[in-house]
């Protein structure tokens, strides 16, 4: 990998759709070119209803994308999410055969095969199968076990698993446009990428990405994921609910909900009247506080606590580091006092961004999945090599990239 | 108690029924029937090869071809096997003589099963037992010449037996997931033929509120030349209406309800335990109206079983021409002979129309107060309740009415009980499937049992007969309200004045338990505007619709 690298990653979200274009340097280093959005239209709980609109918005973000970065787009790397999409773990054990004790690569994808082997419902396709942990002889190795001497080989994969058709909605939109698709990407795996450095990975953080139309989570514990999934539910749901509780317009319940609301339950925030000033001339419309920060943060708590039950029973206690919030939702005021007693762990929320600019981008909790994307492309392309021919690796990346050429 | 015999129809002693399991895979279905408990069945294995017999669980035992195999198997060839079994012809017809039912356990392909199983359903036949067989065909890939033998066999059997419910092993690999061992997907294909059977024979013998008798049971059966349809679900806890009907709907023999889209005629039995209530009937014949043509005839029966618990359990019947069948189903087909009630039927029909307003009174008895008043009607059962014991012969005779009504409904002629009953009773009856009348003495029945929310509305527009609508107003108006002008309502009706106090005691008494059982209220799925969600899928996790506020939710 001597020359620079440019990785495009695009999101496909329910609120906006947004095409990050970013150089990788030799070193490592990531530098962020330019950076496309637009507010989606056409897409509701991270999956696409009306494909015209959203086809729509993804010309318009790959334009400004291009326009800003200089840069002729031909490929991204997608994100995808919606409650279709399942994480589940799986282990598989191969025996060494006889007389061979050391294990050897062609081992390693067998046992590898024996793990991605698993039953899942025949319209779902593969997203990810992604290492956990080998295991020689019953022993824990979290590297490759490739040299080792031993009898059994187990490995333990977690498996990201959605609809067909809906994973290829978001691939034929992007197709059209038109765009090759390098990989589709789960998007918390993404966001992961972003959010977590790699000792928090190992030390065990639960990332969630609060979006719009979703709630996606992930949980790493060991370095390793060790769950997955998506609850549809997000931002909308809360302006949605104001909407339906207070009755007031959707769009002023957005506006009241960034300014006004507070999930944090704390009484103090609760007290007085929200006034909500109307340009037509017609009478303000005012507004407990009270009602405001029940309804927002009993939605944001019933999410959470989905969120909570899903996870594994023992993955929470794993958890060395904490919840790290992100998503566009996660800026929602008194968020991390509601994330710390629903889970009961520290709570990393985002900061906003102070500097404008390319740069800030980097920070913003609503770009985490766009960003993630071009971290993930980066991962990959450093594991490639690893592989010993090539031929190997676009294997594996077909098996990740079940659509074909 | 006063008994009495009921005799209008076919009553089926439990010692009546038997079920055979011939060849290797007819004795594991058997030792599966035998596992799971089959109450009163008794149970036979018939094979030539003595060491799976002696292995057998069955109580009793034919050895096939004693002299001819000598205790081997007969290799896959069905000439042997049929010879085998002639062989031991009379032994079989004693073990078959004077049962009403025989189910006959086999799997196809192999040589004892194909060659005796034919021979065994004739001698069945002869003996004049209603003979239903549960066949299995082999796997693909056991080859073109186990699946000729199958289909031959099949042939025999689609003509010899009253109903041929065949099952394809290849399909054995939906039954199981696929990381389960082999072992599993086996048992799991045994137990279907083990709950089929058991479903047949609970719709037959069990006494219903709406029976269905071996009549019902052959109509369903009854195009020429046909394929049985069957599929049989049991659910509990929540729901169970919907979950029962989509697990009986998953059958592989019903192709997951996509066979049922073409088929003319439709048993479905409903049983569950004293709790199932009118709503839940209303919402699984709902449900399942959206599976079969709206042309199709619904033959429904339901009973009430204490056994059952909390579970409630659905069984359809149905046959598909073979014409209409898929190329890849088309492995067998059946003849079913139905004989023709319909003579006698209509005789009966018209004469219970006359008869119907005047025994309203009595009717509204033997139907209100006491479930299983009427639970006896077709089976002559002992489920009778202490209650019962205060009938007089007089109400038997009424009760005898009713049953020619319920008669009249087994065959084709419900168009003309329908619009009979409507221009007698002169209230109108919305025609949405045809099983209405029949729904309606259901309704009658689960009124009396638990009174769910909505029974009161439900009834109003679909019961017809002005009896049942005091019944309703009960409902509605409290206990005891209306109970004086249900006295009165008795005191009309001159034979069953006697009993009537009784059952009034027992209104009040099964309304309070009903009324202690009703749950509260519960929020419609779709309960109030959704906003910019509205007209979406409910966003359902858990049993909440994610799209309606928590904070409305919650709130109640």
């Amino acid at each position: 990998m001597g020359k620079p690298r440019i990785h495009v990653g695009l999101e496909i979200g329910t609120t906006k759709t947004v095409m990050v274009v970013a150089e990788v340097k030799p070193d490592g280093s990531v530098k962020i070119l330019g950076l496309g959005e637009t507010s989606s239209a056409g897409v509701r709980k991270g999956e696409i209803v009306d494909y015209p609109q959203i086809r729509a918005c993804v010309k318009a973000a790959l334009l400004k994308a291009e326009d800003l970065s200089d840069v002729d787009i031909s490929s991204v790397f997608l994100s995808v999410t919606g409650p279709h999409i399942e994480g589940l773990n799986n282990r598989g054990t191969y025996r060494l055969p006889e007389g061979e004790p050391e294990i050897r690569p062609r081992h390693v994808e067998e046992v590898k095969e024996i793990a991605s082997d698993i039953a899942i419902p025949s319209e779902h396709v593969y997203l990810h199968s992604l290492i956990r942990h080998y295991a020689v002889d019953g022993q824990p190795h979290a590297t490759m076990p490739t040299g080792l001497m031993g009898r059994k080989l187990d490995a333990e994969f977690h498996i990201v698993h959605g609809v067909r058709t809906r994973v290829q909605n978001s691939i034929k939109c992007a197709r059209e446009i038109p765009l090759d698709v390098d990989d589709v990407v789960f998007a918390p795996i993404a966001s992961a990428q972003v959010v977590l450095e790699r000792k928090w990975k190992e030390a065990g953080a639960l990332v969630l990405d609060i979006g719009g139309g979703t709630t996606d989570y992930v949980l790493y514990v060991d370095g390793a994921i060790l769950a997955s999934g998506c609850i549809p539910v997000g931002g909308d749901h809360v302006t949605n609910d104001i909407h339906l509780v207070t009755h007031l317009p959707l769009s002023k319940a957005e506006q009241v909900k960034k300014t006004e609301g507070c999930a944090s339950g704390d009484p103090e925030k609760s007290e007085g009247i929200v006034t909500v000033p109307d340009e037509g001339g017609f009478p303000d419309v005012e507004l407990k506080r009270q009602i405001l920060n029940d309804v927002i943060r009993m939605r944001f708590q019933e999410t959470l606590e989905l969120v909570k039950e899903r996870l594994p029973q023992d993955g929470l206690v794993r958890v060395g580091k904490g919840v790290f919030l992100t998503g566009g939702s996660s800026q929602m005021a008194g968020l991390g006092e509601l994330a710390q007693d629903v889970f009961g762990l520290p709570v990393y929320k985002p900061e906003s961004p102070e500097v404008s600019g390319v740069h800030a981008y980097i920070k913003d909790p609503q770009y985490s999945t766009a960003l993630g994307l071009i971290r993930y492309a980066q991962i990959l392309e450093e594991e490639r090599p690893n592989s010993t021919a090539f031929s190997k690796a676009s294997g594996f990346l077909r098996s990740l990239w079940p659509f074909g050429g | 108690m006063i008994p009495y015999e009921r005799t209008r129809q076919q009553t089926i002693p439990n010692s009546a029924v038997k079920i055979i399991g011939v060849g290797g895979a007819g004795a594991n279905m058997l030792d599966r029937i035998a596992l799971d408990g089959m109450e009163g069945a008794e149970l036979l294995a018939c094979n030539t090869d003595v060491r799976t017999l002696t292995s057998s669980v069955a109580p009793e035992k034919i050895q096939l071809g004693r002299n001819l195999t000598r205790g081997l198997g007969s290799g896959g060839d069905p000439a042997l096997g049929n010879q085998a079994a002639q062989e031991a012809e009379l032994e079989i017809r004693d073990a078959l003589r004077d049962r009403k039912i025989i189910f006959i356990c086999v799997g196809l392909g192999g040589g004892t099963g194909s060659g005796a199983a034919p021979l065994i359903a004739q001698l069945a036949r002869d003996e004049g037992a209603f003979t239903v067989v549960f066949a299995t065909t082999p796997f693909n890939f056991e080859g073109a010449r186990r699946r000729e033998q199958a289909e031959n066999a099949l042939a025999e059997l689609s003509t010899l037996a009253n109903a041929l419910i065949t099952f394809d092993n290849t399909r054995m690999g939906e039954l199981v997931l696929a990381k389960q061992g082999v072992h599993e997907a086996f048992s799991a294909a045994d137990r279907m033929v083990s709950e089929s059977i058991r479903a047949v024979t609970r719709i037959v013998m069990r006494p219903g509120l709406v029976n269905i008798g071996l009549d019902d049971l052959m109509a369903a059966l009854s195009s020429p030349k046909s394929r049985c349809l069957f599929g049989s679900g049991i659910a509990h806890g929540e729901n169970r209406a919907q979950q029962a009907l989509k697990n009986a709907l998953v059958s592989p023999l019903l192709d997951r309800g996509s066979l049922l889209n073409d088929t003319d005629t439709v048993l479905v039995h409903v049983c569950g335990g004293e709790d199932m209530t009118l709503y839940e009937l209303e919402l699984l014949m709902r449900g399942l109206s959206k599976h079969v043509p709206e042309t199709a005839q619904i033959l429904f029966g339901t009973s009430v079983d204490p056994a059952m618990a909390e579970s409630l359990s659905v069984t359809l019947v149905s046959s598909l021409p073979e014409d209409r069948l898929r190329a890849d189903f088309s492995k067998s087909a059946s003849a079913k002979k139905a004989e023709t009630f319909n003579d006698k039927d209509t005789g009966k029909s018209e004469s219970s129309e006359e008869a119907l307003p005047e025994n309203v009174g009595s009717l509204a008895e033997t139907t209100d107060p006491v479930s299983n008043g009427e639970v006896g009607v077709d089976n002559g059962s002992s489920a009778e309740s202490g209650q019962d014991s205060s009938f007089v012969e007089q109400e038997v005779e009424h009760e005898e009415d009713k049953i020619t009504v319920e008669a009249s409904e087994d065959e084709a002629q419900f168009e003309v009980v329908e619009e009979e009953s409507r221009s007698a009773a002169g209230s109108n009856v919305r025609i949405r499937v045809k099983e209405l009348p029949k729904s309606e003495e259901q309704d009658r029945e689960s009124l009396k049992i638990v009174p769910d929310e909505e029974p009161a509305s439900i009834s109003g527009e679909d019961l017809a007969s002005a009896f049942v609508e005091a019944v309703p107003s009960l409902e509605e108006t409290g206990q005891s309200l209306d109970l004086e002008d249900e006295d009165a309502f008795f005191a009309e009706t001159g034979p069953a004045g006697g009993p009537a106090p009784i059952k009034v005691e027992s209104l009040e008494e099964i309304q309070a338990s009903a009324k202690a059982k009703r749950p509260q209220g519960e929020l419609a799925l779709d309960g109030g505007p959704k906003g910019k969600f509205e007209g979406e899928d409910p966003n359902l996790i858990e049993g909440e619709d994610l799209d309606i506020p928590p904070f409305l939710r919650k709130k109640k």
